[in-house]
Parts: structure tokens; sequence; C-alpha cells
């Protein structure tokens, strides 16, 4: 692998890293404030996708505007989602549960997909669709970058949210100890069902962000959950700077070894560290207390 | 003896129903709904007795569908000699999965279920020199070219309802066994049990290879009957929640809850397939049929009516006491 070579798979590494990290802490948030493993965020995420894709074959704007609708759509979809569905199911069995619940979401939302657009490949196509700009040798196509900067800004905005604002204390509290953050007064299934709406909106910029840059049919979302899944175990569930930290890597790594094993094989390496991960340290990487619990 | 009736009227049904069937097509159909029967059961060998729930279960069948196909083609070992040798390759390879994915409680074996599906046909679909990649594989008849398609369908009906009842005879003598005993016991609470002195690691693995080699047998088996494999359909993470979803709703904790469910299932599917071809719509109904059943009856529809059934007979049964009800009562005894 020449020099060259390795600096533009290391970038796009980095630039599609961002994008799994977005959609991984999105993940981790329905983990943390629910102990639900959601399936059908990857889901919901070429759902977005198709609704930038709509709003910009029926409007002819800019497919980022698509957010301005997307994204309180997808809040209030998550928080009732939360409310009406996921807080039906017994506690006792609620982690494998909400596994198939979500999964059966996922499957739905698959067949509405296909039944409405057909499973037809589509594409967006921008006048900066085919554009790239070069740094230091190194050509970077400008709706990737878009994508990261995107993706960059959510999760600065969820960092602060959480880690600065009262409702992000009340999140981070349930995330912790639900029992005591009842005690001290917070109304849990509000902030369980608010986590849930904050983690579906980073599905909705997510989705965004990939229609500017991927081609996009019905089944795709399978294509995500398992490089997400495997991203938030590896990570150490619940820990949102674990999944940054191991969606980068992997991302990097995927990307890295996309030049000398194809884009097919490079994806294995997703399930692999899954499997060593379980392996040698089932509680991940980088989790903390939380991830003890899975 | 209602149970011996019950079970023999069973068999009946099956020995009869390849001449009463009206043309080779029905009959089809009923080895599809048996292979359904086999797989659900076998799913329901690790998913009924320890709560650990498979959505990936496709990834077994389709394994042993692959191992049968490349053993007869590879080194021209006898078929059924295969498709043997098959389910005991995938039941090996199901150790190193269930050591990584059953040591830890809760998600982590769901997650890594989907993601051997996800995983597996990925790489059958790209290793062209080895599995035919996504042209698929032809599989080699195992009985000449003087039987004819009819005959085909009755002699493969027969196969997969033996095999079934193979099935179905493994999880009556597990239940029986102390390996059910303490399967059980981790269903219903894994912390007891391990501090009952349950081996619960090397419990939950023997049941997950057990059935991996039964789900294994049924994909080989139906492989050998279709004659035809394809990645994307072996290793398909519809057919993973089919099983779930029959045994789910025939009732993970009945013997012959799963074999209800496949034939319910199996036979909307087929129904559903030729009314409406093959459109995105089965994949809506499957979907929110198993929302249903997940959210309204987790325990299974036969449990769910017959509970309803005890109800109104007014005949509680001992299940149906929770913790909390039991507490009121006795301090309602002690008053």
């Amino acid at each position: 692998m020449t020099g060259a070579l390795f600096a533009q798979s290391l970038v796009l590494g980095i630039l599609l890293g961002g994008l799994y990290a977005l959609l991984a802490a999105g993940l981790t948030l329905y983990f943390g404030v629910m102990r639900v493993v959601m399936i059908a965020h990857s889901a919901f995420l070429i759902l977005a996708a198709y609704l930038a894709w709509f709003f910009h074959e029926r409007s002819g704007l800019d497919p980022l505007l698509s957010l301005v609708i997307t994204v309180p759509l997808f809040f209030v979809v998550g928080y009732g989602m939360q409310r009406f569905l996921v807080s039906r199911l017994r506690p006792i069995s609620l982690t494998t549960m909400s596994v198939l619940l979500t999964f059966a979401v996922a499957l739905t939302i698959e067949g509405l997909l296909g039944f409405v657009w057909t499973g037809t490949q589509r594409r967006v196509q921008l006048e900066y669709s085919g554009t790239s700009i070069e740094v230091f040798g190194v050509s970077i196509a400008v709706v990737k970058l878009i994508a990261f900067a995107l993706a960059a800004v959510s999760l600065g905005a969820l960092y602060v949210i959480l880690r600065k604002t009262s409702f992000g204390r009340a999140l981070r509290a349930t995330t912790q100890h639900p029992e005591a953050a009842r005690l001290v007064g917070i109304d849990t299934d509000r902030v369980a069902g608010l986590g849930f709406g904050l983690g579906l909106a980073t599905a909705a910029i997510g989705g965004t962000a990939l229609s500017l840059d991927y081609t996009i049919y019905p089944s795709l979302h399978w294509h995500w959950i398992g490089p997400l899944m495997a991203i938030i175990v590896v990570g150490g569930l619940g820990s949102i700077p674990g999944a940054a930290i191991a969606a980068m890597l992997l991302g990097v790594a995927a990307s890295l070894l996309q030049v000398p094993l194809g884009t097919t094989w490079a994806q294995t390496v997703f399930y692999l560290a899954l499997f060593v991960t379980l392996m040698i340290r089932p509680q991940g990487f980088f989790g903390g207390r939380l991830a003890q619990r899975f | 003896m209602a149970r011996v009736a019950g079970l023999l009227a069973l068999v009946a049904v099956v020995l009869l129903f390849p001449s009463l069937a009206a043309d080779p097509f029905i009959l089809s159909v009923g080895v599809v709904i048996l292979s359904y029967a086999v797989l659900a059961t076998s799913w329901n060998l690790v998913g009924g007795f320890t709560g650990y729930i498979s959505l990936g279960h496709a990834a077994y069948s389709g394994l042993g569908g692959y191992a049968t196909a490349l053993l007869i083609l590879r080194t021209g070992m006898d078929p059924w000699l295969a498709l043997i040798a098959g389910g005991l390759i995938v039941a090996a390879i199901a150790i190193p999965v269930g050591i990584a994915s059953l040591r830890v409680r809760g998600a982590s074996f769901v997650i890594t279920s989907i993601a051997l599906v996800l995983i597996l046909q990925l790489t059958f679909q790209s290793w062209h020199t080895f599995t035919g990649g996504s042209n698929g594989l032809r599989v080699p008849r195992p009985f000449g070219t003087e039987v004819l398609r009819p005959e085909q369908h009755e002699r493969f009906f027969y196969l997969h309802a033996v095999l079934l009842a193979l099935a179905l005879l493994t999880w009556w003598l597990i239940e029986r066994s102390r390996l059910g005993a303490g399967l059980k016991a981790i269903r219903e609470d894994e912390d007891k049990a391990q501090a009952l002195g349950v081996p619960t690691f090397a419990y939950k693995l023997t049941a997950l290879v057990i059935s991996a080699f039964f789900t294994a047998l049924g994909g080989g088996l139906y492989a050998l009957w279709f004659g035809y494999l394809d990645p994307i359909f072996q290793f398909s993470i519809l057919v993973g929640t089919y099983m779930v979803l029959m045994a789910l709703l025939g009732g993970v904790r009945s013997l012959f809850g799963p074999l209800l469910g496949a034939v319910v299932v199996g036979y909307a599917v087929e129904v559903f397939k030729s009314q409406y071809g093959d459109t995105q719509l089965h994949l809506v109904a499957t979907g929110v049929l198993l929302g249903l059943v997940v959210l309204f009856m987790p325990d299974g529809v036969i449990p769910a009516l017959s509970s309803l059934l005890n109800r109104r007979r007014g005949a509680a049964s001992i299940r149906e006491v929770s913790a909390e009800e039991l507490a009121k009562q006795r301090e309602e005894a002690a008053r």
C-alpha cells in the first residue's frame, strides 16, 4: 500500500467513523435509559434517508433541509415508541423481548419502504455530488465532508445536552441508577421517553447524511445494524465515549482493510471484533459499571 | 389417555397426508411446513428451555444446507452420510459461537445470533470459488432420475416427518432429564439456578449445540429436497424470524407448540405468497405479527388461550399467582 493510498483510506475511515459514532451514540442512549437493544435504529436511519431523498425528489431543494422535518418527527416517534411500546414489556425479560419488538419494527419499516418506494435503488443527485477537495494530496468528496460535519456537530450537541443541562443530568442519573433518580424526584419514565426520542433523532440526522453519499434500498439497514451492534459491544454498552472510540477505530480499520481485501471482506472486521470482544472481554473495552450488566 | 389419542391422531394425519393431498403442489407445501416444524422445534431446544432467544438460527440451517451440499460435491460422499456429517460440523461450529455469546447474560446472545447470519450471508455471497457465491449452488439429488417429482415430494415428506419425530423425542427426553430441569431453572431465574449449583454455562452450551445440530439437519434435508442453495435465502434474517415467531406463537414451553406454530405460520406464509406474490408486504405482515405476539402474548397463543379458558372455569394454575398476589394472600391469612 502506497503512502497516498494509506492516507486516503485513513481519511475516509475517519469520515465514516464519525457517522458510526453518532449512530452508536443513539444506540447507547436507548440502552442507557431502558436497557434496550434497539434493532430498529438502522431501519429508522434508512427511513430518514428515504425521506430526505423523497423530499429532494419532490421539492428540488437540498436534502439537508429535510432535517427540519425529520428530526422533530423522529424525536416524537421515539418518545411514543418508548411510552407506548417498550414500556409495556415485562421488566423481567425486557432486554430479550425488546430485541424482538424492535426487530419486528425494523421488519415492518423495511417492508413498508419496499412497498411504498419499491426495491429500486435510489440515489440523490446534487450539483456538488461529484465535487471533491484536495488536502495534502488526499481528495475528499464534499458530501462525505458534510456528512462528517453533521455527525460531529450533532455529537457535540449531544455532549452539551448530556453534560450541561438539567435534563442531561436527569438522563445520566436515570442511566446510572433509576431508583435513586426517582427518589430525588426525577420522572424517570418521562426521561426514558425523551432519551429514546433523542436517540431516534440521531438516526434522522445520520440518515440525512447517508442520503447524500449512498445508494439506498430497503434492506440496506441490515448492513448498518451489524457493524453498529459490534461497535457498542466493543465500546462497552452504555458508554458514549466508548462507543465513539470504538466507532472510529473500527471505521478506520474497515476502511484500511478495504484496499487489500475489498469492500465485502473488510466488513467482516466488525463481526470479528464483536466475536473477539465477547471472547476475551465481554463487558467491552471502554465501558464502565453499566456494561457489566449487559 | 387423551394425550395418547392426540398423539395417535397426529401420527395418522402425517402418515395419511401424502395420499390425501390433491396434487403435487399441496404435497410440496406439506414438505415446506414440515421443514418449518423441524426448524421451529429445533430452535425451541434452546429458545424454549433456556429463554435465550436466537434470531439467527437461519445461520445453522443455512450452514447445514451448504455443508451437506459441499460434502457431496467436493468429496463425493453419500448424500445421507453428508447430511449427518454436515449436522456434526455445524454442531462443532456452534461451540465457539456459544462460548462467545453465552458467557454473559442478556442481549449478547441475540446480538451474536443476528451478527452470525449477516456475516455468513456476506461471506457465502462473495466466496465464489468455494460456495458458488451469489450464483447459488446446485445440490445433487439423492434419488435417481427415475423417481418422479410427486414421488420425490412424498419421500421427502416422510423423511422430514422422521426428523421431526426425532427432534420432538429429543425435546421430550431432555425435558425429563436433569439437564432439562437445569435449563428450565436457568429460564426462570439464572441467578438462583447458579446458586443451587446448576452448571449454567455448560448446560446452555449443550442446549445450543444440540439445537444447532437438529437445525442443521433440517436445513440439509431441505437442501436435498429443494436442490438449490442461494445465500440470500439460506442465511435470511426472515427465516430466523419465522422460527422465533412459530415457536412463540405456539408456545415455547410446550412440546408441540412450535409444531403448531409452524403449521399456522407456514400455511399463512404459503397462502400469502400465492395470493400476493413475493411482495414486501410479507415483511410487514411478519413484523406486525411478531410485534403483536411479543406485546400481548409473550408466552404464546396456546398458553394465553388456555389460561383464558381456565379463568373462565374459575380454576387457577399455580403459575398464575404472582409473587405480589402471594404476599397479599399470606397477609390475609395471617390476619
